[in-house]
């Protein structure tokens, strides 16, 4: 039997894709509608395939909010997401304060696994603390990497490229249980001290953000001078150096909480210890920088010619395939414009706060268009790309469509008469102006 | 980045401008003035603040209603070298020594972008401030006088960097728009520094005077650049001159001494601050210029 304690988007996730592979799962969260929903097939977030995995394995996987059922269970995860604040600094009471109640109930000889977002340290101070609480008991302590993606969480939890282990014997062999639920995903299992192991999580995302950084500041210089990065990242993809799966999309900088938590990280890390964080703060400049770039557009395309301007954005999540709007471009934009005219759709977010007079929220994408000067395109949903641009056009009273991600066809928009601008590319449609 | 304490416009009461029959000074009362606005213009003639009399008698003079506006310094043309940094200092000094003991309602000052680091590009109120001239340090240095002085009597401050400003009652004779004007006019010539590659942010001065005069409605509070955005070279803005003057006017290059630098801002915490803002396209404030300095040279 496995455990996880913590329903978050990640317990949430990790327990039903562990009771897909085939494991009995009991789920923890003291929140007794959220476990009776989840009991009744009802995940509390949009997140694609999650509905229908939970659907199918839905015998083999409890929810609870009795936090005693988790001393049935061999192997207990703490699979609680760790929140930040607007710097991306952790919060992490709440997750301390679950594991202390969870381990009272844990069987003698328990396997603990922490998968939440930790810091660097966490696991070898919580493992003194677990020495502390044994009672006679044999607990065991690991740490697990983490990798959900948000909009793709169900695919990565089930298809994992691989484990990454912290433990506090790295060249000991696995416990017999955990070794076995490991096994059941078929991927490479690299067991390291906890310390790497915390490491590993932010150096992958360190090395994210550097190729987004990369293509960001790229990217702008081939709108300045007449170059397109589209036609560049096939070229930087071929190289093996780089590969075919480097995250080489330019964006209006990073969102969405987990990337943010560990520059935060770092940062503070960096600081306390004395090592060179120059670049991180150059990554992190440049992620607030390029946040601006449809306000930027929008000044200079729309306010300046117009006394009265109203803009439509599509997409309000921080990125497509997910309700989410932590950190949200979309959302900064809007708070930018609080003055102007703005009329929001996104196909699965409802704003719920109250943000001001000027503010709607449409029905369809196309209702959102109706007497505007500019689309802007904020969240790439593909439902997107197959909206006719006759349509949009005819439903503007404007022609500047912003769309960084390239969701549209830019020549299309461009032959209907839009003035097209994309993040990367040179402007289209500007001769018609 | 600033932030407003009023949430919506309000009329200050009255608004003391310190340095007031200077450029920058004499465009910001007349815009004040414009909004109806109650003004008190001080000048060096009228309150010398080199002289310690000076805190007395702004202490005098400055009330716990009033907001301040210092635009006073002596500017790069009259001396560039240490002993006119140390007259600014001392000026900021007996500015500070007021400051600490008179709680104002409002105090904003004009600084410069001349705080920044020739390299910081695009230039935001985050970029490193490492100024390369006397000028420049002395702004950063005052900067850190007044914050310190406003945080300790509880003033609000506000800190406007403009990058470099033109229009027609500029008399400074600084390179770029306004002395490009002037030569242009009267001997129909543009002499450029090298062939004029540098490209710089022209700001025209009756935004800067738009965006204070917002500020001060606004009781708004931090640090805040003020340009356009956009950044042309010397060589593109001797050419659009010349086409205004329409009288033939030649440009003529000269053996390069410095090397090249550019300096472009990025302008969106003014988007953010004042989203309705929109400032005066560079053809405009140009042949507004031209037309003033035509006035003058009749009148």
């Amino acid at each position: 039997m496995i455990g996880f304690a913590g329903l978050s988007h990640l317990g949430v996730v990790s327990a039903i894709a562990t009771a897909t592979k085939g494991f009995e799962v009991i789920a923890y969260g003291d929140d007794f509608a959220l476990c009776d929903s989840l009991n009744h097939g009802k995940p509390p977030f949009f997140e694609p395939g999650l509905a229908e995995v939970l659907a199918s394995n839905q015998s083999r996987i409890h929810f609870t909010s009795d936090p005693s059922e988790i001393g049935k269970c061999e192997v207990v995860y703490f699979s609680l997401d760790v929140p930040t604040d607007e710097n991306g600094s952790s919060d992490l009471s709440t997750l301390t304060k679950l594991i202390e109640g969870i381990i009272t109930f844990a069987s003698d000889s328990a396997i603990l696994v922490v998968l939440s977002q930790v810091p660097p340290g966490f696991t070898r101070k919580l493992a003194r603390r677990i020495g502390e609480l044994q009672d006679g008991r044999n607990l065991q302590l690991f740490y697990q990497v983490e990798t959900l993606i948000f909009g793709r969480a169900v695919e990565r939890a089930l298809y994992p490229e691989r484990f990454i282990i912290g433990s506090h014997k790295p060249r000991a062999a696995l416990p017999k249980a955990y070794a076995k639920l490991l096994s059941g995903f078929d991927c490479p299992i690299l067991v390291m001290r906890y310390e790497s192991a915390e490491l590993a999580k932010i150096s992958i995302n360190m090395c994210l953000v550097s190729s987004v950084s990369v293509a960001n500041t790229m990217a702008e210089l081939c709108e300045k001078i007449g170059a397109d990065w589209s036609e560049i990242v096939p070229a930087l993809k071929l190289d093996k150096r780089i590969g075919p799966h480097a995250y080489l999309s330019p964006g209006l900088g990073i969102a969405g909480g987990n990337l943010e938590r560990d520059l935060a990280t770092v940062v503070s890390l960096a600081n306390e210890v004395g090592t060179d964080d120059a670049i991180v703060d150059a990554w992190i400049s440049n992620s607030h920088y390029r946040r601006d770039w449809a306000l930027q557009m929008i000044h200079a395309e729309v306010i300046s010619h117009s006394e009265t301007p109203a803009i439509a954005i599509w997409g309000l999540a921080y990125k497509q395939d997910t309700n989410s709007t932590k950190n949200s471009a979309a959302l900064s934009l809007i708070d930018a414009l609080k003055p102007f005219s703005i009329r929001a759709y996104d196909p699965h977010v409802v704003l719920d706060v109250e943000i001001g007079p000027n503010f709607s929220q449409s029905a369809s994408a196309l209702e959102a268009c109706t007497g505007v000067d500019a689309v802007a395109i904020m969240t790439p949903w593909p439902q997107f790309s197959s909206i006719n641009m006759a349509e949009i056009k005819a439903a503007m009273k404007g022609r500047v469509v912003l769309d960084p991600y390239g969701v549209l066809d830019g020549n299309a928009c461009a032959q209907a008469g839009l003035l097209y601008f994309k993040l990367g590319s040179p402007a289209l449609g500007a001769s018609e102006k | 980045m600033i932030k407003h304490l009023e949430l919506e416009s309000t009329a200050p009461a009255r608004v003391c401008v310190l340095g007031a029959t200077g450029f920058v000074g004499q465009d910001l009362v007349r815009n004040l003035k414009a909004s109806e606005v109650q003004v008190l213009p001080l000048s060096s003639a009228d309150l010398d603040l080199t002289k310690p009399q000076s805190v007395e008698r702004l202490q005098r003079t400055v009330g716990e209603k009033d907001s301040l506006v210092i635009v006073s310094a002596i500017t790069p043309d009259k001396g560039k070298d240490v002993t006119t940094l140390m007259r600014n200092l001392v000026m900021g000094q007996h500015l500070s020594a007021f400051l600490e003991e008179t709680r104002c309602a409002h105090v904003v000052y004009i600084s410069s972008d001349a705080v920044y680091a020739d390299d910081a590009n695009p230039v935001r109120e985050e970029s490193c401030c490492d100024p390369s001239t006397f000028h420049g340090l002395m702004h950063l240095a005052r900067e850190r006088m007044f914050a310190a002085a406003t945080r300790k009597a509880g003033t609000p401050l506000v800190i406007l960097r403009p990058t470099a400003i033109y229009g027609a009652t500029d008399t400074h004779n600084s390179y770029g728009p306004n002395r490009f004007l002037h030569t242009a006019l009267k001997e129909q010539q543009i002499k450029l520094f090298g062939q004029g590659e540098e490209k710089r942010d022209h700001l025209y001065v009756r935004d800067l005077s738009r965006l204070t005069s917002l500020c001060l409605e606004r009781r708004s509070e931090g640090v805040l650049n003020v340009a356009t955005g956009h950044s042309i070279s010397f060589f593109d803005l001797a050419e659009r001159i010349a086409r205004l003057c329409e009288n033939g006017v030649e440009i003529e290059g000269s053996p390069r001494a410095n090397p090249v630098t550019h300096r472009h801002f990025d302008i969106g915490a003014i988007y953010k601050a004042f989203p309705t803002l929109v400032l005066t396209a560079l053809e405009e404030g140009l042949a507004e210029s031209l037309a003033g300095i035509k006035r003058a040279s009749i009148g």
